[in-house]
C-alpha cells in the first residue's frame, strides 16, 4: 500500500515538474491569440486542455509577473467605473521570440522522448 | 479571512518599500473581485491562491537579489552607531551640565556607565526594531541596503533578534569574518538565521 502511494506521489511529482517547466510556454502560447486578463488565462488553460493542464491561481500569477519583468509581456489596467478592474497581458516582440524559442525547445524534447519511448526494449 | 485580509497577509511578507507590494495587492484584489463576481466562494478563491507566504515567495523568486557591498554595510553600521552615539552623548552632556550646576549632586559618575550600557543596548535594540519593521536602519537606508530572508521575504522578529546576537556576545568581528568568503556575502549569524543584506536602489532590488 505504502509502495503504491509512493509511486502515485512520484507520478504527481513528475506531472507537477512538467507543468512548472512548461508553464511559461503555455502562458505565452495562450497570449499569442491576443491579450487576456489573469482569470481569463486560467479559464482558457483549463478548458482548452480539458482540465489536464489546470493550474492554481497562486501558480499562474507569479509566472505572469516573471514574464512581465522579463519584458515578454506588457500589461495595461482596465478600471471601469462599474465592475471589476482587470489587468490585461499581451505579448511583446521579445515575448514572441521567446515563445518561438520555447516551442522549438519543446518540440525537440518531445520528438526525442517519443523516439526514445518508441524504441523496442532491449532484451 | 476576508479578501482584503488575505491580500494584506501576502504583502506583509514582501519587504517594505518594494513597488512589488502595491502591484501584488492590486493584482490580487482584482483577481478576487473577478472570481467573486463569477460567483465563487472566498474559501475556494483563497484555496486557489494558496498559502499567503508561499505566494509572496513565488513572486519574490522573480526578483534577483544582489549582495550589499561590504564597505556599504560597514558605512551603514558606522552611521547607525554615530546616530545612537550622538543621542547618548547629548543625554550625557545634559547630565554633566546638571551635575556642574549641582542639580545632580554626586550622581553623575555612576550615571556614565549606565549611559554607555544604554547606548549599546539602544543600538542593538534599535537595529532589531528597524530591521524587523522596515527591513533597514537609517544607515542601511542611506546606503541602499535592505535585510531580507534568503528567499527575499521580510524577516521575522526572531530572526531580527538572532542577527544581533554577535553584538550581545561581543564576537561581532568573528561573525563578520564570514562575509568575504560566503557566496551571498553573509555573516555567520546571517547564515544561521537564513537572512541576508541586499543592495537596493530607489526602492528596486538591483538586477544582477
Amino acid at each position: 500500500m505504502l509502495r503504491e502511494n509512493g509511486r502515485s506521489d512520484d507520478r504527481s511529482g513528475i506531472e507537477r515538474e512538467l507543468k512548472r517547466g512548461s508553464l511559461e510556454l503555455i502562458v505565452l502560447h495562450l497570449l499569442e491569440a491576443g491579450e487576456a486578463y489573469g482569470y481569463e488565462i486560467v479559464t482558457k488553460l483549463t478548458t482548452q486542455s480539458n482540465g489536464a493542464l489546470g493550474v492554481t491561481d497562486g501558480t499562474l500569477y507569479p509566472v505572469l509577473y516573471r514574464l512581465e519583468r522579463s519584458g515578454f509581456v506588457a500589461v495595461r489596467w482596465d478600471t471601469p467605473e462599474r465592475g471589476v478592474p482587470r489587468k490585461y497581458y499581451r505579448l511583446t516582440v521579445a515575448g514572441r521570440e521567446e515563445l518561438a524559442r520555447l516551442k522549438s525547445e519543446w518540440n525537440a524534447f518531445a520528438t526525442a522522448m517519443a523516439k526514445l519511448l518508441g524504441q523496442e526494449r532491449p532484451s | 479571512m476576508t479578501g482584503n485580509l488575505y491580500v494584506q497577509s501576502v504583502i506583509d511578507h514582501i519587504p517594505e518599500g518594494l513597488p512589488l507590494r502595491d502591484q501584488v495587492a492590486m493584482e490580487l484584489r482584482a483577481h478576487i473581485a473577478e472570481r467573486t463576481a463569477n460567483g465563487q466562494p472566498l474559501e475556494e478563491i483563497q484555496r486557489q491562491l494558496g498559502d499567503p507566504r508561499r505566494l509572496a515567495e513565488s513572486y519574490l523568486a522573480s526578483v534577483p537579489l544582489t549582495p550589499a557591498p561590504i564597505f556599504a554595510r560597514l558605512a551603514a553600521k558606522i552611521i547607525d552607531a554615530g546616530i545612537i552615539g550622538l543621542i547618548a552623548a547629548g543625554i550625557a552632556a545634559v547630565s554633566y551640565l546638571a551635575w556642574r550646576s549641582k542639580v545632580l549632586g554626586g550622581v553623575f559618575y555612576w550615571l556614565l556607565p549606565i549611559y554607555i550600557i544604554s547606548a549599546v543596548l539602544g543600538f542593538v535594540g534599535y537595529t532589531i526594531f528597524a530591521e524587523y519593521h522596515f527591513g533597514r536602519t537609517i544607515g542601511k537606508k542611506l546606503l541602499g541596503i535592505r535585510v531580507v530572508r534568503e528567499n527575499g521575504t521580510r524577516i521575522s522578529l526572531g530572526q531580527a533578534f538572532l542577527r544581533q546576537l554577535p553584538f550581545f556576545g561581543q564576537f561581532f568581528f568573528i561573525d563578520a569574518l564570514f562575509v568575504p568568503f560566503t557566496e551571498k556575502r553573509q555573516r555567520a549569524f546571517e547564515l544561521i538565521t537564513k537572512t541576508r543584506a541586499v543592495a537596493v536602489v530607489l526602492g528596486l532590488v538591483l538586477l544582477t
